[in-house]
């Protein structure tokens, strides 16, 4: 019965689309402004979590190593480290590249460095985590190796870092789930004006002895249309603004990492997408429903 | 065809639309509906074709115990009703020929038989010649016209009319009787809640009067 019918309910939706053409464009026009109030958040939220995660990353811990180490126990002492959870990389830095990168550091002023005869520099090795909020009890194991002169990890930093962005997400996915709670009071409501605009049709339908589906199946596939075509135009102005910005922004702070790769925005799309076309659906769906069997 | 055994019914007000009304409408009969407004022609109405369901009481509509029918088959009580409002609720943004199309297709009847139905039920109330056109280009016996035909394109066994000459003038007003009595001889039941003294008056047909809530005459051939 539902698939018998699908073309006279296709047909019908689109009938209605041409029938009330400006109330259909003022439909989208609203859903499309609320979807892109929600797609900006979206994006802001996702280049703040791109941010957050690249300062994290930054976090890492050197361990300085004595100077009477030989080159056995420090491979050894590397494949021990490498072999922690949680460790991504083990990176080491003899004590003549160190001084290199100390040369380097100081620029001008490099002459400081012609009083001292010999490099005072241990070698050290530089390690980065998986996460960083496990980054004091892997320092803490490192501590307890051979050979093992200090472990660092700017712990202050860390920890307040760490509690910032812990705070920082969540708040941003409070808000995130209140936005996307007032867009689908607010889209549903859009919708629930144009059936209340047609609930003539709907009580004559009902009337006539129309089953509910019958007469709920046009309605369904508008409010589907009307969300998938509102979320395919924000989506559109929404990438082209989002370009236009990020290419700004690099202008004027090259280094700040914004998300850029199309596949990392495909995720806000998809929501965009799917807060459209289900809200329409079922917004639709709920509004005939109270015109039914008058 | 419909009887209703001591049915009640009290809307949310506490306003009692309807008391103790016991009522047989035969297959084939025309009954006329009087009494003033507020007396409960409306609700009796609502309540044949299970807009409504009594308070207290049974109401029988072709066998079926409206009461207790599930909402799942309340379209295929529809299916064998008419029925024609006094304010048209026509269409207006469809054809004339779309008006009456629509509830055929609303019920799932093919294309073919779609076509033969509303070229049949325009001829028969005469508005074949223009069926392209919009309502809201016909007169208001014309809308009214359109209404029946509507209301009996898929053949109903019952018509409920609920003041279909309210708004026409006394010559408009006959032709539209006139139809009505048309489509009562090839068949259909038809209950019409009316004021019209001059018609009910001319027609002698079966009249029942309700008043506050209470059938309080039902004559055979009766008057206004």
């Amino acid at each position: 019965m539902i698939f018998e019918n699908m073309g006279f309910y296709f047909r019908e939706a689109l009938l209605s689309f041409k029938r009330s053409t400006l109330m259909s464009m003022a439909t989208i026009l609203s859903i499309t402004t609320i979807l892109i109030i929600v797609g900006v958040f979206l994006l802001i939220s996702t280049n703040s979590s791109l941010f957050l995660k690249n300062i994290e990353s930054q976090l890492e811990i050197i361990v300085y190593l004595e100077d009477n180490i030989s080159q056995a126990e420090i491979n050894n002492l590397k494949s021990n480290i490498a072999s922690i959870d949680g460790i991504k990389e083990v990176k080491f830095v003899s004590k003549e590249e160190a001084y290199q990168r100390l040369l380097k550091d100081l620029g001008e002023q490099k002459d400081i460095l012609s009083a001292i005869e010999k490099n005072p520099l241990p070698s050290s090795l530089e390690i980065q985590v998986k996460d960083p909020k496990v980054i004091e009890q892997i320092a803490n194991r490192i501590t307890e190796f051979k050979k093992v002169e200090e472990v660092e990890y700017g712990r202050e930093i860390a920890e307040k870092l760490l509690n910032f962005t812990y705070v920082f997400r969540r708040a941003g996915m409070l808000v995130l789930a209140l936005l996307v709670f007032a867009s689908i009071l607010i889209i549903s409501n859009i919708i629930k004006i144009t059936v209340y605009a047609r609930r003539n049709e709907i009580e004559i339908m009902s009337l006539s002895g129309a089953t509910s589906w019958f007469i709920k199946w046009p309605f369904i596939i508008e409010g589907f249309l009307q969300g998938f075509i509102s979320s395919l135009f924000s989506i559109i102005i929404l990438y082209n603004f989002y370009i236009f910005a990020v290419d700004k922004v690099h202008q004027a702070i090259p280094f700040l990492p914004l998300v850029v790769d199309n596949m990392d925005l495909l995720p806000i799309g998809i929501a965009i997408v799917l807060l459209g076309s289900l809200v329409g659906i079922l917004g639709s769906m709920f509004s005939v429903g109270k015109y039914i069997n008058v | 065809m419909i009887r209703m055994f001591h049915v009640y019914k009290n809307y949310p007000n506490k306003i009692q639309a309807l008391r103790d009304i016991n009522i047989h409408i035969k297959k084939g009969e025309f009954v006329f509906l009087v009494g003033p407004t507020g007396a409960g022609k409306s609700t009796f109405l609502k309540l044949i074709y299970r807009g409504i369901v009594p308070t207290k009481g049974q109401v029988i509509v072709d066998g079926i115990n409206i009461a207790r029918l599930k909402s799942g088959y309340i379209p295929y009580l529809r299916r064998n009703i008419g029925i024609v409002f006094q304010d048209f609720k026509l269409l207006y943004n469809r054809t004339v020929y779309e008006n009456v199309s629509f509830g055929l297709k609303a019920i799932g009847a093919t294309n073919f038989e779609i076509r033969q139905q509303v070229n049949k039920v325009l001829n028969l109330v005469g508005l074949e010649h223009k069926r392209k056109i919009k309502p809201h280009l016909l007169s208001g016996g014309e809308q009214q016209k359109l209404c029946i035909a509507r209301a009996i394109a898929n053949e109903p066994l019952i018509l409920l009319t609920d003041e279909p000459t309210g708004n026409l003038d006394p010559y408009t007003s006959w032709e539209i009787m006139k139809l009505l009595f048309h489509i009562n001889i090839r068949g259909t039941t038809i209950i019409m809640a009316s004021h019209d003294k001059l018609m009910i008056d001319k027609a002698k047909k079966r009249v029942v009067r309700l008043e506050r809530g209470r059938i309080i005459e039902d004559t055979q051939r009766g008057t206004y």
